[in-house]
């Protein structure tokens, strides 16, 4: 009996010691969440959002809270795309480690060039941000440099793992680098898109899809049922699909979609909750098929 | 070497028209291509001048870029530009500086409002005044020589809401990240009147260890749920029966010092103690000096004379649910009130009216002043529940919300006068109810349920009621009746920014023991956000 105190005591210590080795990370997104188990599979992931939810308009809550308490590291898409319940929960969970300005914070969007950069702070135009669109997590191609950013991120924090994180981070572009091919093939001649909202147009960009409107006449506001009439009017006779996030209305998509004599499509900008880098690229491929089969 | 010869070309082009009548044609023609190649290569050289200089501030705007990375993006962004300016030009003309990048961030809310109720504008007044035997609030409210009639609810004046049109108010808010250690907010209230109010001014903490936070200034109480909202954050135009009986029209708000723990359990788990200065409306009042002398009661105690303690759970109940309880427990070490009961006396003939007032009866009035010290207590409960649906703008959300609150104050008699109304003068002492007790129990809680039933527009149900229990007990025991209420209202989100409701309301308000008001109020409200783009806590 006395014999197996120390040893428990070791099996103890090692549990601490096991404990204390895997970070603890939180991620606002799917995304963002995929990204991590891909360049750091070991690190306890809880993702704070689900993939069927605005993330511009979620609200902070305690558990929020609760997970960010004991966070190494928070890894949001940034850009002020969570705004109105990340800082306020960051703030709220008394983790010094975490605050913006430390290694403890990570936002996508400042590792990358950002489109829609600049205009005018007029809320008269919707609800703007001038800093630039934050959707980065649709372009792949980003989404590698985004990966290889958190592996140097990771490195920091966590020296001993650091080759780890940036084979992973290699490993994860090279997937990317793969599939870009053949994606890019697939897009040639795509005959463009109606999104609901300028969430997808980073993939657009990289495979030179057009946008051929969006169903929102500007950021954060309803159409109308004449805007509608306009879109459908000045798309009349072309080819092309509407694609639209679980949550946006539903309505609007559909009734131009019937007028124009194309498919409305509901597609999430997220990927499942649980996906891993390859789930994300699946999700890629989903929106990839999805912009191909545009008729 | 390439240089000087091109200065040298200048400097003969320079020269040429004095010599000009004398040259030739073909000279001419020879200095034009001269010319034209120098310009060629004038153009040659900036081009690539230009080119140089443009790859210089792609990579000084990548290197602040890198060297930013670990902040957020937030707009306004100011820096490549200064910098590569300065750099390009040799000598911008204006100071280098950050400019207004600094300036903390600023919104605006405007809340304004159409009302009419069927007590001829009286209502919105007599829900804040519903009757409480601690709280004899309304029954002389007119005595304007006292200065304050009761419960010190000094310096507050607000403009009361009437039927017609209203400004409520225009909430200016600063805040910032003062420095590595404190963020800092400040929170202005201006009325329609133009009467500015400072509803909060504190700092809190940012890198304390294991989970501690202080805040210090002025703030409103954790205390609760609903009391650390501000009016533009309430799911109803006005605030519920409890809050506004029990703690006035400002809540617990005050100066002092906060401490919250939040420590790393599996569960979330907040704690919470503050020391505040004590100096409310309601909960916890006191008199001015001369009340205090008249009727003698103790000076004002030296702060801090407000304790409160919270605790807050919030289990794990799914992605698109949160729920949260919550305990909470306020001390004010020092409570005063003076309770006036109006009587009438025979005329003894032994006092003299000054002249001018009216005689009309032989009977004089008169007034049973009682003086009460003691301290009071206040306990909490509250529970919240959301659920976010994946409905578009809202579409399907629902938020329920319920709070319990039950105030006990322990007073003591310390004087009893009797004075004519009419001069003010003491014309005895009812000794016998000295330093008899008065314990004044009351207690209210609101029911609401917010529901989002279509894009941008919400539903809203509330009940509340006050005085479930509300009795005096002690030398003397009496048991009042409640005041109750039901609110519906319907919101429209047009937009993150904007928001317009509509509220009506059934109110059964007790205003005094024996008289009831029963009537229909109904609010048209605007909320206006200028600026920042807001961010509530949960």
């Amino acid at each position: 009996m006395i014999q197996r105190i120390p040893l428990v005591l070791v099996g103890l210590l090692t549990l601490a010691a096991m404990r204390a080795s895997a970070l603890d990370v939180v991620a606002t997104s799917p995304s963002m969440g995929a990204l991590v188990r891909e360049v750091a599979p070991r690190a306890a992931l809880t993702v704070l959002a689900g993939s069927n939810r605005d993330l511009h308009t979620l609200q902070a809550k305690p558990t929020m809270m609760r997970a960010l308490r004991g966070a190494d590291l928070v890894v949001a898409l940034g850009a002020e795309l969570e705004v109105g319940w990340l800082p306020v929960a960051i703030r709220s969970a008394a983790n010094p480690g975490i605050l913006p300005g430390t290694n403890g914070y990570f936002e996508a969007a400042a590792q990358v060039p950002l489109l829609d950069v600049g205009g005018s702070a007029d809320r008269a135009l919707g609800d703007v941000h001038p800093v630039g669109n934050p959707h980065v997590n649709m372009d792949p191609l980003r989404m590698a440099t985004v990966g290889r950013a958190l592996a140097e991120r990771l490195a920091l924090i966590d020296p001993a793992g650091a080759d780890g994180y940036r084979r992973a981070a290699e490993a994860f572009a090279g997937k990317v680098e793969q599939r870009v091919g053949g994606w890019r093939g697939k897009l040639a001649g795509a005959p463009g898109v109606v999104l609901y909202h300028r969430d997808a147009i980073y993939l657009l960009d990289r495979f030179g899809v057009p946008l051929l409107g969006t169903i929102e006449p500007i950021p954060g506001v309803p159409p109308t049922g004449r805007q509608i009439s306009e879109l459908t009017s000045a798309l009349k006779g072309r080819p092309g699909i509407v694609i639209y996030a679980p949550y946006q209305s539903p309505q609007a998509p559909k009734s131009l979609a019937t007028n124009l004599g194309w498919q409305a499509v509901m597609l999430s900008l997220e990927p499942p909750q649980g996906a891993d880098g390859d789930g994300y690229l699946a999700h890629i491929g989903r929106w990839v098929d999805t912009l191909a089969g545009a008729k | 070497m390439h240089e000087s010869f091109l200065r040298g070309v200048v400097a003969a082009a320079l020269l040429t028209p004095m010599a000009a009548s004398a040259a030739s044609d073909a000279e001419i023609a020879e200095l034009r291509s001269m010319l034209g190649e120098m310009k060629a290569e004038y153009e040659r050289r900036i081009r690539a001048l230009e080119d140089r200089l443009a790859k210089a501030e792609r990579e000084a705007a990548d290197a602040v870029d890198t060297a930013a990375a670990s902040r957020p993006i937030s707009a306004p962004v100011v820096h490549a530009p200064a910098t590569s300016q300065a750099a390009g030009t040799g000598g911008g003309l204006g100071a280098l500086s950050t400019g207004s990048a600094f300036n903390p961030q600023i919104s605006v809310i405007l809340d304004g409002n159409y009302y009419h109720d069927g007590s001829g504008g009286e209502g919105a007044t007599l829900v804040g005044e519903a009757f409480t035997p601690g709280r004899a609030a309304h029954v002389h409210e007119g005595e304007a020589e006292s200065g304050h009639s009761h419960g010190g609810e000094d310096g507050h004046a607000h403009a009361a809401t009437e039927n017609g049109f209203n400004f409520r108010e225009a909430e200016i808010a600063f805040s910032a990240t003062v420095d590595p250690y404190f963020d800092a907010a400040m929170y202005l209230a201006v009325d329609g009147d133009g009467n500015v109010d400072l509803e909060e001014g504190y700092f809190q903490t940012r890198n304390l260890p294991y989970g501690l936070k202080v805040k210090g200034g002025k703030f409103l109480s954790d205390f609760g749920y609903i009391n650390k909202q501000h009016p533009h954050q309430w799911d109803f135009v006005d605030q519920n029966l409890a809050y506004l009986n029990l703690l006035g029209d400002h809540g617990l708000q005050d100066t002092g010092l906060q401490v919250t723990w939040l420590p790393d359990l599996p569960v979330y788990t907040l704690f919470g103690v503050e020391a505040l200065q004590g100096d409310q409306e309601v909960f916890g009042a006191t008199l001015g000096d001369d009340e205090q002398g008249e009727l003698n009661l103790g000076d004002t105690k030296d702060g801090p004379r407000l304790w409160t303690a919270f605790a807050k759970l919030s289990p794990d109940i799914g992605e698109n649910h949160a729920l949260q309880f919550g305990l909470s427990y306020a001390h004010n070490t020092q409570h005063q009130e003076v309770h006036r009961h109006e009587f009438e006396l025979e005329d003894e003939g032994e006092h003299e009216h000054e002249g001018g007032e009216e005689h009309e009866e032989e009977h004089m009035h008169a007034l049973l002043e009682n003086g009460l010290e003691g301290d009071a207590d206040l306990w909490g409960v509250d529970v919240v529940y959301k659920y976010d649906a994946d409905g578009a703008y809202g579409k399907g959300d629902v938020k329920f919300q319920a709070e319990y609150l039950r105030s006990i104050k322990d007073t003591r008699i310390n004087s009893a006068n009797v004075i004519e109304e009419a001069t003010g003068e003491v014309l005895g002492s009812e000794a016998v109810l000295i330093g008899s007790t008065r314990k004044f129990t009351t207690d209210g809680l609101y029911v609401q349920a917010i529901y989002g039933f279509a894009p941008k527009w919400t539903a809203g149900l509330r009940y509340d009621v006050l005085g479930l229990t509300n009795q005096v007990s002690g030398g003397e025991s009496e048991d009042f009746g409640s005041s109750d209420r039901w609110t519906l209202d319907l919101t429209w989100n047009l937009s993150e920014f904007s928001r317009l409701r509509a509220q009506y309301a059934y109110n059964d308000i007790l205003v005094s023991p024996d008289e009831r008001e029963r009537f229909d109020a109904f609010y048209l409200q605007f909320l206006m956000s200028l600026g920042t783009h807001g961010a509530h806590t949960f």
